[in-house]
């Protein structure tokens, strides 16, 4: 059996279609017998949806990258995977081994080049090694911490003879579970004079939601969000939710001043800025989670649901703690309404997408739409690594198998890889797009405010865009929205994909200390 | 890096204490100067500490000084400037406090309430007319539109009332139509204007900028109102005007703190006094505290501190 077919096969039976990619001419070897190929008009792209859609469906997925410059062009997508512990094989076609030496257009060393943002990577010496490393490679993405791996494709590999003996597909497992440290972690939560619990995203991997509010509501005390999580961590309706961390040192410490015992469950500590501030002086940690690799505290590798679940045999009520309820919201909304502020147009916004999954690289605009369009199941994603251009194609990933997907993206955002927008035409994805425009990065220019004052209005961090023509040029319906936003009910309508552009209120908000 | 806090009595020391030891372990916190000698590099105080030679003196290391609050009259300027020592102030935390304040001063004035209050409280009776007036429609002349005149522009919006402003800067036309604003030269603005609020620093050309002349041009019955200095009013001319124009006045700051309770602005009817304290309320404390931090943090960055003075 030639290469291209082995290959094929093993992406069929590992359960991989469809291939999201950009190939060049060292991929066409690889490709001769794919199924199903999802084609993007940036690499980086390809990587990204299929972030995306193997986050949402919790299945390891496929791409295939244009050898150097399609890896090299992916590189921080890649990353964003690796920080997401999102479990993607990325392929890359790699030039004929037999003039290798003679280093020919598009040669490089990719094992190199992509160095240690994967957990495993291998470039193929052998047809008789697809069927081993692609095996592998599927193998190692899933294990936890779960991320993406590599495979360099060689073009003469795909051409040569080999054997492939049909493959079963793993079985897989994540219960892993520590009962003694159950009954120990339980009886310390016990003994706290204060404790405060810490949900991270591995709550949603894990779909966790049910039992995370069992345990909460059982014990008491006040759950937060993990500083900047990239998943849903709790249901945010529930009052015992007293609000994310900050991905500071003296915020967190701030939020956390009373608590003697702070419990992370499948989540970690995020930091940005620096702050001199020592994290949680003097207070006792804990974390437990698969896929976390905590900096400090003691840490226990176990499955949070089976956790969770457990525990409750052993813990009681502790506190009586409830979120406060805002009464000042209903007035920021009306004084928002002339400025289309960040509270009016996600109030707005969720009176029609409630129920859709949002994916959120509105960056300066984040911490508002988290609050205001809150957790649930499934129901938010966005880059852990803090890499713009993310949201576009994950969205796009999401949305081929869950028809209620909103983004909301920043101009500055959405202009990384506008191209998704061809994409999302060509294969009928039926994305919805919230462009909030503001004609600036106005995270760096609140950043700027923060610490360098003087370069708040530096007009390169200032553009002006017309992202509604942008859309339309690919063929995608677009409006801007007037401030009574009724163009969200348009937007919501049918099942193509649409972008709405909302020219939001242009003030600098203040993100940092 | 070594930090020291002088806080006066009042402040809860315990409280900040157990705050503190999570932000800045080696930051002390003691409640007087009586100190032989510090190593700290940052000195954190309030107004009610005079950081001067004496105490300076006695700290070889220090390099940055920051008040929490927007004055900084207690530190000695020149000094701190021979030695080389920054020093920071916070002034972006009590602006929306004052543009309350003025905002009550207003309201007691319009909807008469000092009298109607004396009225039931102290003699008992049930007055059956009134003098009180609505904002809706008043023409409401801010003079100074630099952060406080903004917040106060902002908070006037839903008044419905009309907002002319003097500044000898002004602002772009795209922030005039945001707040509503429209812009008048000085003279103008006292002739129009119902009532006037001033938000100005005290300057040589803003000393008595209030006097005789400017009196004479306002309206008959005209409200100001003072949160600013002391010394940008005439009191002198001030008095004179609210016995010949029923002009009314609210005063917050005065040219001698406290003032001479003796002099003839205590004894109006038409004028109400605070002590100074416009944006001295419990949130803006907090969020004089907040900002102390962040800079104070910023600096052991570092990064340069905001809001230098020198």
């Amino acid at each position: 059996m030639r290469g291209s077919q082995i290959f094929a096969n093993a992406i069929e039976d590992l359960d991989l279609y469809p291939v999201f990619g950009n190939p060049g001419t060292t991929e066409l070897p690889a490709l001769r017998n794919i199924k199903s190929y999802i084609l993007t008009l940036h690499d980086s792209i390809s990587v990204g949806m299929a972030d995306g859609l193997a986050q949402y469906s919790g299945k390891v997925k496929m791409v295939n990258l244009h050898t150097l410059p399609g890896l090299a062009n992916s590189m921080a997508f890649i990353y964003t995977a690796k920080m997401n512990h999102t479990p993607l094989i990325i392929t890359a076609g790699q030039q004929d081994m037999r003039h290798m030496v003679l280093e020919p257009i598009l040669y490089y060393n990719l094992e190199n080049v992509i160095s240690d943002a994967v957990k495993f990577k291998y470039e193929l010496r052998n047809v008789d090694d697809i069927e081993i490393a692609m095996k592998r490679a599927k193998l190692i993405a899933q294990t936890p911490p779960t991320g993406p791996v590599f495979l360099s494709l060689p073009m003469n590999i795909m051409d040569m003879d080999g054997t492939y003996s049909k493959m079963d597909d793993f079985n897989f497992s994540y219960e892993l579970i520590n009962i003694e440290a159950v009954k120990e972690i339980s009886e310390k939560i016990m003994r706290a004079k204060n404790p405060a619990i810490v949900f991270g995203y591995e709550i949603d991997i894990f779909n966790a939601f049910k039992e995370a509010e069992e345990f909460a509501e059982k014990l008491g005390c006040p759950v937060f969000g993990e500083p900047l999580s990239s998943r849903a961590v709790f249901n945010t309706e529930n009052t015992i939710f007293a609000g994310d961390l900050m991905p500071g040192s003296t915020l967190i410490n701030l939020s956390l001043l009373n608590n003697d015992l702070i419990v992370f469950i499948g989540g970690d500590i995020t930091l940005y800025p620096y702050l001199p501030s020592p994290i949680l002086p003097g207070k006792d940690l804990i974390f437990i989670g698969l896929n976390i690799s905590p900096k400090m505290g003691n840490f226990y590798q176990m499955n949070p649901k089976l956790f969770l679940k457990e525990s409750m045999k052993y813990i009681e009520k502790k506190c009586n703690y409830s979120r406060p309820k805002d009464l000042t919201f209903a007035t920021k909304i009306a004084n928002e309404r002339s400025s289309l502020g960040f509270n009016y147009v996600m109030y707005q916004t969720k009176k029609f997408f409630k129920d859709y999954t949002i994916v959120d690289e509105s960056i300066s605009a984040s911490y508002t739409l988290r609050n205001i369009l809150g957790y649930k199941s499934k129901g938010y994603f966005t880059a852990k690594s803090g890499q713009l251009g993310w949201g576009l194609p994950a969205s796009a990933g999401i949305a081929m198998q869950n028809k209620k997907v909103l983004l909301v993206i920043g101009d500055g955002s959405f202009m990384y890889t506008m191209q998704t927008l061809w994409t999302l035409k060509k294969y009928n994805i039926p994305l919805k797009i919230v462009v909030l425009r503001n004609n600036a990065y106005n995270i760096l220019r609140s950043f700027a405010k923060s610490y360098y004052p003087e370069m708040e209005n530096s007009p390169f961090l200032k553009f002006e865009l017309e992202i509604e023509r942008f859309a339309q040029s690919f063929g995608i319906q677009s409006q801007v929205a007037g401030n009574d936003l009724k163009e969200l009910s348009w937007l919501a309508e049918g099942e193509d994909p649409k972008v709405l552009v909302i020219d939001v209120d242009k003030n600098i908000p203040k993100l940092f200390l | 890096m070594k930090a020291l806090t002088i806080l006066p009595d009042f402040i809860p020391q315990e409280e900040v204490k157990k705050t503190v030891a999570q932000i800045l372990p080696d930051m002390e916190i003691i409640n007087n100067t009586d100190i032989e000698k510090s190593d700290a590099e940052i000195l954190v105080v309030t107004t009610f500490t005079k950081v001067d030679k004496n105490l300076i003196d006695r700290m070889p290391n220090l390099k940055f000084v920051q008040v929490a609050s927007t004055g900084y009259d207690n530190v000695d300027l020149d000094y701190l400037r021979s030695k080389n020592i920054m020093l920071s102030n916070i002034p972006v935390a009590n602006k929306q406090s004052v543009a309350e304040h003025v905002i009550a001063f207003t309201l007691l004035f319009l909807k008469d309430m000092l009298n109607l209050n004396e009225e039931m409280k102290v003699h008992h009776r049930w007055p059956m007319l009134t003098g009180s007036r609505d904002l809706e429609g008043k023409i409401f002349g801010i003079v100074g539109m630099g952060m406080i005149g903004i917040q106060l522009a902002k908070r006037l919006l839903p008044f419905n009332v009309g907002i002319v402003y003097y500044d000898i800067r002004r602002l772009a036309p795209e922030e005039e139509e945001r707040y509503g604003l429209t812009y008048m030269e000085f003279n103008d603005l006292l002739k129009n204007a119902d009532i006037i609020s001033i938000h100005l620093p005290l300057t040589e050309k803003t000393r008595k900028m209030f006097g005789e002349k400017e009196f004479s041009l306002m309206k008959d019955g005209a409200i100001l109102i003072n949160t600013a200095r002391g010394e940008i009013i005439d009191e002198k001319a001030l008095i004179n005007a609210m016995k010949k124009k029923n002009i009314k006045v609210g005063i917050d700051v005065y040219e001698k703190e406290p003032p001479d309770f003796n002099s003839e602005i205590f004894k109006m009817d038409d004028a109400i006094f605070s002590p100074h304290i416009a944006g001295v309320t419990i949130e803006s404390q907090q969020r004089f505290l907040t900002e102390t931090i962040s800079n104070v943090l910023r600096y052991v960055q570092g990064l340069e501190p905001l809001y230098r003075v020198i």
